[in-house]
């Protein structure tokens, strides 16, 4: 090493040990803690009690992620506390797939249309046969079916890869809630059923269901969803690891299903008030893209009647109006957001 | 909203303490509302000066960080008589003095961002007007968190070539983290040299302001941290020259 380099590698250490310091004292950190401060209290929605180990979740559990696609980590809350991924998962899975089989292979076997029905509505498009899209249940079973690996445990490792290439860390499945999910998926079956009776999935029912109750009781915690967020508003490239996620050919794909279906049968309203690319899990998880500038992670699980977070929508409405992420928010370039992140020295 | 003060130097024993207090004191007896908060959990110390001991302090910003307590519950109001009267208001939130509360800090650890909470809410609850915060010497978590989110840091050295390298630390650092005001104070200048030159010659060297120039004491010595310098001294150099700080710090 000559000295410059070693300059160099001294200053690179000066500089990993002071940002999260200078994330905690910027604008953001004060925007992201007084919106903590402000729904901390709130206790409207309930948390999901179909299975127990949902139910026995501590409800008034909450925090915010907020990762940029260079790599700041500006949060809040309980970061660290794990939670199953439930529904978010589907928009990675979706991803794993597309890289899999192809665009229109995989559009062959489930839409791309919103549906006004709940998560849970066992209804295929009757013209097609299809499930309307992979962001319902129906859809992100047969999504499930189409990932590549020659037996059921090298699918699961296929699957369990590419959330550790979008978070940076290894995910486990939480095998208790796994088999709970598994035990009274009985409405799941029912869709697997009348997807096979329509002939659009062709495989073992069992081991597309066990795959899909598995992505589905994976761990993260929320920064894993910020960071998460951050690898699809990063082209698809981990911003802390550089690991590539997901083909940058798919990103559009992802985000414009996450975009027009993500939020369940509130994905119209959504788009209109935040407009952004979204998916929220039943554990209570968000996970928002700021497409090219960064991605959010919340976590608090009382839901609403539509199976969304009740604070998580409240603060992505909130980020989105105050820094004016719309994506069609078009007189906003940003600014206000990017000068956040560093404090104003005078001088 | 309130403002943040940290004061801070590399090396041990230049007289953070004695300052931070004192110039809380100062800025109270403008009418202010001010806390102080010791983060030198490691070798804590500044209660000292306001009589606080073991017994007096159930609570301390430990307590705070293992979740037994809320910030608040761990502020006491130590505000002296006198400034008190001017309608001023002091807080101290101490460290804990024992030993096996020192120890678990340094075996476990604990969350910067809970401190940083725990600042913010302390300005809210408290309605303070000024936060001054007392730190460790060197760089440790506190204190990169302290001038990190300060508004003003007050970087304190004495005539001496160890704390003439330290200090160029701490600014560097300072530096890369965007501290809107930093500002030196030499302490403890023997009498027989002119502190005005002192002055021209360290602002020289650093390019950075020196607010403050402070003869070593007797009577400061003499005092033993055993009460305020300031409240005791009105008219002793050391007390001027503090009051030129407070205006530069406390509008
Ligand atoms: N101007 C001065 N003249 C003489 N003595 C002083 C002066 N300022 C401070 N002292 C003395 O120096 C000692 C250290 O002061 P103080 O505890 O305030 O320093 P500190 O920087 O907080 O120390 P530490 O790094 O250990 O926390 C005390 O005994 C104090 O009385
Ligand atoms: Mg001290």
């Amino acid at each position: 090493m000559n000295d410059s380099q070693n300059q160099q590698a001294l200053d690179a250490q000066l500089d990993s040990l002071i940002q999260p310091f200078k994330a905690v004292a910027s604008p953001l950190q004060e925007f992201l803690s007084d919106l903590y401060i402000k729904y901390k209290p709130l206790t409207e929605g309930k948390v999901a009690d179909y299975i127990p180990e949902l139910a026995k979740v501590d409800p008034d559990l909450f925090a915010i992620s907020v990762v940029t696609v260079d790599g700041k980590v500006i949060e809040v809350g309980d970061i660290d506390q794990l939670f199953t991924i439930q529904s978010a998962s589907k928009p990675f899975v979706h991803g794993l797939t597309l890289e899999d089989c192809g665009r229109d292979f995989v559009l062959s076997r489930v839409g791309v249309e919103p549906t006004g029905e709940a998560f849970n509505a066992i209804v295929l498009d009757e013209s097609s046969g299809r499930p309307y899209n992979p962001m319902v249940n129906a859809g992100a079973i047969a999504t499930a079916g189409l990932v590549k690996g020659d037996d059921p445990t090298a699918k699961l490792n296929r699957v369990m890869e590419m959330f550790r290439n979008y978070c940076g860390r290894d995910l486990y499945v939480d095998m208790s809630v796994y088999t709970s999910e598994r035990s009274t998926g009985h409405r799941n079956r029912a869709i697997a059923h009348l997807m096979l009776n329509f002939g659009m999935v062709d495989q073992n029912l069992d081991d597309m269901l066990d795959l899909y109750f598995k992505q589905c009781s994976v761990m993260v915690n929320c920064h894993d969803l910020g960071v998460m967020a951050a690898t699809l508003a990063n082209n698809g490239r981990n911003p802390m690891t550089n690991a590539r996620a997901l083909d940058s050919q798919y990103i559009k794909d992802v985000l414009s299903v996450m975009y027009t279906c993500g939020m369940y049968d509130y994905s119209g309203e959504w788009s209109y008030r935040v407009g952004l690319p979204a998916k929220s899990g039943v554990g209570g998880g968000i996970v928002a893209v700021v497409p090219k500038l960064l991605g959010i992670g919340v976590f608090s699980p009382r839901l609403d009647s539509r199976g969304n977070s009740v604070r998580g929508v409240k603060v992505c409405e909130e980020l989105s109006s105050h820094f004016g992420f719309h994506s069609f928010d078009l007189h906003d370039d940003h600014s206000k957001f990017l000068s956040s992140l560093t404090r104003t020295r005078s001088t | 909203m309130a403002k943040i003060i940290s004061i801070h130097s590399f090396r041990g024993g230049t007289g953070k303490s004695n300052m931070t207090a004192n110039l809380s004191v100062m800025a109270a007896s403008q009418g202010k509302r001010v806390a102080i908060i010791d983060t030198d959990i490691q070798s804590p110390g500044i209660h000292v000066l306001f009589g606080l001991d073991e017994d007096s302090m159930a609570l301390t910003l430990n307590d705070y960080l293992w979740d037994r307590c809320t910030i608040a519950e761990a502020a006491y109001d130590v505000t002296p008589a006198s400034v008190a009267a001017k309608g001023g208001k002091v807080h101290l939130i101490p460290c804990s003095i024992k030993a096996g509360e020192i120890a678990r800090i340094l075996n476990e650890g604990y969350s910067v961002m809970l401190l940083n909470d725990g600042l913010r809410k302390l300005c809210q609850e408290l309605a303070l007007d000024y936060l001054f915060i007392d730190t460790h010497p060197g760089l440790n978590k506190e204190t990169l968190l302290s001038i990190a989110i300060s508004d003003s840091l007050i970087i304190i050295l004495r005539p001496d070539r160890q704390d003439f390298q330290g200090t160029a630390v701490t600014l560097q650092v300072a530096n890369r983290l965007d501290t809107p005001k930093t500002n030196l104070v030499v302490n403890k200048v023997l009498t027989k040299y002119d502190r005005e030159a002192v002055r021209e010659q360290v602002a020289e060297k650093f390019q950075t302001p020196v607010i403050g120039v402070f003869p070593v004491s007797e009577e400061m010595i003499e005092l033993g941290s055993k009460e305020l310098f300031t409240l005791t001294f009105p008219d002793h150099p050391y007390t001027t020259e503090l009051r030129g700080v407070a205006r530069h710090v406390v509008t």
